[in-house]
């Protein structure tokens, strides 16, 4: 590492000699290693990595960027000499020059914590639980079965010149299965998670007991196959943990990103409902729903030492007993809306990457009661346990999502499923209807929030507890 | 942008592969440098350039295979990663399925690459970003939008003698024109940059931005309707992956399961998967290094058939049809990813005139599928939804949901007209791999579901 030590502090030095207002130099290095059994055969088993460098320069009050994956001295220079070029391209637009908001130089360290390295574990080892978790997948109509576990790691150094210079090594584990299950004349069932991952080593794949998990989706899908449609009426809803971990990122994560504020998402991701005028007074949900943003949760997706503007792990309030209050945050976009950092959001996929607003942990704020008092103040409803289809408008306002499973709630009691269910809402319409949230707060992972050109996948982090909605319209489809 | 050609890309890989222990190996490199301009408020905001290597190598001992992938083509650094995954392989158990790779194959010489477009520089995007910013400030407007160049080069090659490579590249320039009342799209998408008209793009963009003024929603229920082909290859989007792959119809989920030879969906739809037309963006070979062929898919309606790569077609005992997807993002099981649908000759106008009382979408944002079996997609509208009464456009609309089954739709075209090459929202954003090639179309009947506040 001593070289490429070494070669980042010279791109930011060079970048300062060529009069840059403002440099960055980010090497990543990122390793993978996941194994999949699909109906009891091993699948696959991927290794992966790569590495690189990425350029960052304000130059003549505009952004340039550049990245390579060759660290030789003549690839490094054209990286600097293209960075530059493209500022200089970008400048010849701009009105106005971009600012950074004012965060002090940082230097350090952060590190995972974890107890079991999941890249160490042997491979015999993952194959077997898989292999176990498949053995309960197995049901009469299951046609298609699949699981898999996943290590990743990723090492990075950023340099600034203003002084930042911070290095971290985060380790990330995730697991997941799924089935399909297909019987004559039924709809196909599936079930599955995507978001079983956490910033830990191998613990917590322990911790998710892929087997137990599995048996339950095969009753699950099963019971699917054969259960009746669902009444199409104003029902009260009580969702899953896993199933708000997405609403909440969908309508509340990501309509809070500054850059949809500033119009910088309007082409790809879309812009937003909650505009500056409305801090502080838009109601955005009950008094129940408070959501906060916070890098510093432990084991989250989104925890992190510093985002890649350098800024250290904060925690901010994005909605306060229902009010709209707070934004994700860049420097740069902190500094167009006037507001002070309150929250570092800048993250980059990668080296290849320019680093923009995403979230970081943003989630449902626990309430008091257990969920065995929310369950039984429901008398007839239906409990919503995992997300299948979801499709949201380019304000995220009107959204519409389905369920892979729906268990009937009678008189504060699951019994029996019911199918066809999805529901389509505004986004303070749905969250108004909240009038209870358990105190069962639990934490979920997504490893692919898609955003940027070049699309950029990130890790995000997102809690929830169950949570309980008054009068939802649902559509029931055979 | 510099093209490293195939003497740099391919012969690193056959190097490699001289010494391999190993019963079969493979590897597959895929270089992409892009350039993406991103523009808001008519000022470029990111400015962006990367150049990334990836390189796969799949080791098979008997019928066991491990897969690594890494960034560089150093010979070094492709001795570990062969090593890597012969690890893999190693401890892997085996896949009594295991189809074998490929063996040598002609395939046809690339079409989508142009050196002039490999060539175009920051400062040509950003030019081209001021002729559609400043046709937008000139009417009040501000634009958004994307200047993609995107220069591509593949190289496969394994231990059966398969050696293969081929260069390509893509240009795209989008805008969206934002008035003080609503919105308005346009875009253009090519092999070359001469397929991109800035002036062009920003009059139709401020055309629809114009006209999107005193919204009023849409009660949900069945309309005649006018689907550019943005919203046509939204629609396109999920037929393949629900129901055109070996995979889905192994599963049972495909729409195609147990009905071939039957009608599926209106006689005026057809669509074949078709890499080799010149007019698309592909490489004439897939990532299992199979040659691609055209593959009817629908005939007038008639279920014909579903593309395959070397698994899905061992499962299926037939041969591969070329159709190897990226593993990064699709699974095993087969990849419709450049779909021809049968256009016609109606004009823009005429589709419109045919309507009595409909809605005119142009593209969808962030659709998704509710029930897969039936292909039925659901998603808003934005950027120009508009009512149309009486063959003219009267109105602007709200954003509408709009929720059908693909073959419902399809079953009710009333008229098509040219082809054009659009992607759908997904794959326009880096988030799938879809090309189309397909028309605009005038529908009998299109399900809206719900609108957005006006």
């Amino acid at each position: 590492m001593p070289e490429r030590d070494a070669q980042l502090a010279q791109l930011v030095d060079l970048g300062a000699r060529r009069g840059a207002d403002y440099a960055d130099a980010r090497h990543v290095e990122r390793e993978y290693e996941a194994v999949s059994v699909r109906d009891g055969e091993v699948e696959s088993v991927t290794r992966s990595g790569d590495r690189g460098i990425g350029f960052r320069v304000i130059h003549r009050g505009a952004w340039g960027f550049a990245a390579t994956d060759r660290t030789d001295e003549m690839s490094l220079r054209g990286v600097v000499d293209e960075a530059f070029a493209r500022a200089e391209a970008a400048a010849s637009t701009r009105a106005a020059p971009v600012s950074l908001a004012t965060v002090a130089p940082q230097r350090g360290e952060y590190r995972t914590t974890l107890e079991r390295d999941p890249f160490a574990v042997p491979l015999a080892e993952r194959i077997a639980l898989l292999r176990a978790a498949d053995a309960n997948l197995k049901g009469p109509h299951a046609v298609s079965r699949r699981g898999s576990v996943a290590a990743y790691r990723t090492r990075k150094r950023l340099v600034t010149s203003e002084g930042t210079d911070v290095r971290q090594e985060i380790v990330e584990s995730g697991a997941g299965v799924s089935l399909t299950a297909v019987k004559a004349g039924a709809k196909p069932a599936q079930r599955y998670d995507g978001r079983l991952t956490r910033q830990a080593g191998w613990e917590f794949i322990e911790h998710l007991d892929l087997a137990r998990r599995a048996a339950r989706y095969r009753d699950d899908a099963e019971a699917m196959l054969d259960a009746p449609l669902a009444a199409e009426r104003p029902t009260t809803l009580v969702f899953t943990p896993e199933f708000l971990a997405l609403l909440v990122h969908e309508s509340c994560g990501h309509p809070t990103e500054a850059d949809r504020v500033l119009e910088y998402e309007i082409a790809f991701a879309g812009t937003t409902f909650m505009w500056p005028n409305d801090r502080g007074a838009l109601r955005y949900g009950s008094e129940h729903v408070s959501m906060t943003a916070d890098a510093t949760v432990p084991g989250g997706m989104g925890t992190f030492g510093w985002d890649d503007d350098g800024v250290p792990a904060l925690r901010t309030k994005l909605i306060d007993r229902g009010t709209f209050v707070g934004y994700l945050t860049s420097r740069e976009t902190a500094a167009a809306l006037g507001m002070p950092v309150a929250i570092g959001s800048a993250r980059a996929e990668g080296w290849q990457h320019f680093p923009i607003v995403r979230m970081v942990n943003v989630s449902l704020d626990p309430g008091t009661q257990s969920y065995d008092t929310l369950l039984k103040g429901v008398d007839d409803g239906l409990l919503l346990e995992a997300p299948a289809s979801y499709s949201l408008d380019d304000k995220r306002q009107n959204f519409h999502f389905s369920t892979q499973s729906a268990r009937v709630i009678r008189n504060g009691a699951l019994e029996g499923y019911a199918r066809g269910v999805s529901f389509q809402s505004l986004t303070p319409a749905f969250w108004g209807r909240c009038d209870g949230v358990a105190d069962d707060w639990e934490l979920h992972g997504f490893l692919s929030c898609a955003k940027g050109e070049p699309l950029q996948l990130m890790r995000v982090g997102h809690g929830a507890a169950h949570a309980r909605f008054r009068d939802v319209p649902i559509e029931v489809r055979a | 942008m510099t093209v490293r050609g195939s003497d740099a890309m391919l012969a690193p890989l056959v190097t490699a592969l001289r010494d391999v222990k190993a019963d079969e190996a493979e590897l597959w490199v895929h270089r992409r440098r892009s350039a993406i301009s991103r523009y808001a408020r008519n000022e470029i905001h990111q400015n962006a350039v990367a150049d990334e290597t990836h390189v796969q190598a799949r080791v098979v001992l008997g019928k066991a295979m491990g897969i690594a992938s890494a960034n560089s083509l150093d010979p070094a650094d492709l001795r570990r990663l062969v090593a890597d995954a012969t690890a893999a392989a190693r401890e892997s158990a085996p896949n009594a399925h295991w189809p074998g790779l490929a063996a040598p194959a002609e395939t046809a010489e690339p079409k989508a690459f142009d050196a002039e477009t490999a060539r175009a520089d920051a400062a040509s995007q950003a030019q081209a970003i001021q002729r559609v910013t400043a046709a937008a400030k000139a009417r009040g407007f501000r634009a958004a939008g994307t200047h993609q160049i995107e220069l591509t080069e593949d190289a496969l090659a394994n231990t059966n003698g398969a050696a293969l490579y081929a260069p390509s590249t893509m240009a795209y320039l989008r805008a969206l024109v934002t008035s003080d009342t609503g919105t308005g799209w346009a875009e253009d998408l090519g092999s070359n940059t001469r397929a991109l008209v800035p002036s062009d793009i920003a009059a139709r963009a401020i055309e629809k931005a114009a006209l999107d003024r005193d919204r009023t929603q849409l009660a949900p229920g069945d309309y005649e309707a006018v689907f550019e082909e943005l919203a046509v290859a939204e629609v396109l989007r999920f037929m393949s992956l629900t129901g055109l792959t070996g995979q889905t119809l192994k599963d049972g989920r495909s729409f195609m399961a147990g009905r071939f030879g039957e009608q599926v969906t209106g006689p005026r739809f057809s669509l074949w998967d078709d890499a080799l037309d010149a007019r698309t963006l592909a490489i004439p070979f897939d990532v299992e290094g199979t040659p691609k062929q055209r593959i009817p898919l629908v005939v007038a309606g008639v279920a014909k058939g579903v593309v395959h790569d070397r698994q899905s077609a061992q499962w299926f005992a037939t041969r591969s049809t070329g159709h190897a997807a990226d593993p990064r993002r699709y699974s095993v099981g087969g990849h419709a990813g450049n779909l021809t649908m049968s256009g016609g000759d109606a004009k823009r106008e005429q589709l419109i005139r045919a309507v009595t009382r409909g809605v005119l979408i142009t593209r969808f944002h962030y659709t998704n599928t509710p029930d897969p079996k039936r292909a039925t997609m659901t998603g808003t509208t934005r950027d120009g939804t508009f009512l149309i009464e009486d063959g003219r456009i009267t109105r602007a609309l709200a954003n509408v949901r709009y929720t059908m089954s693909a073959l419902d739709l399809f079953s009710g075209i009333e008229l098509l007209g040219p082809q054009r090459l659009a992607r759908d929202w997904w794959s326009s954003n880096g988030m799938g791999s879809i090309v189309c090639l397909c028309p605009p179309i005038k529908v009998a009947r299109a399900t809206i579901t719900g609108s957005s506040p006006a």
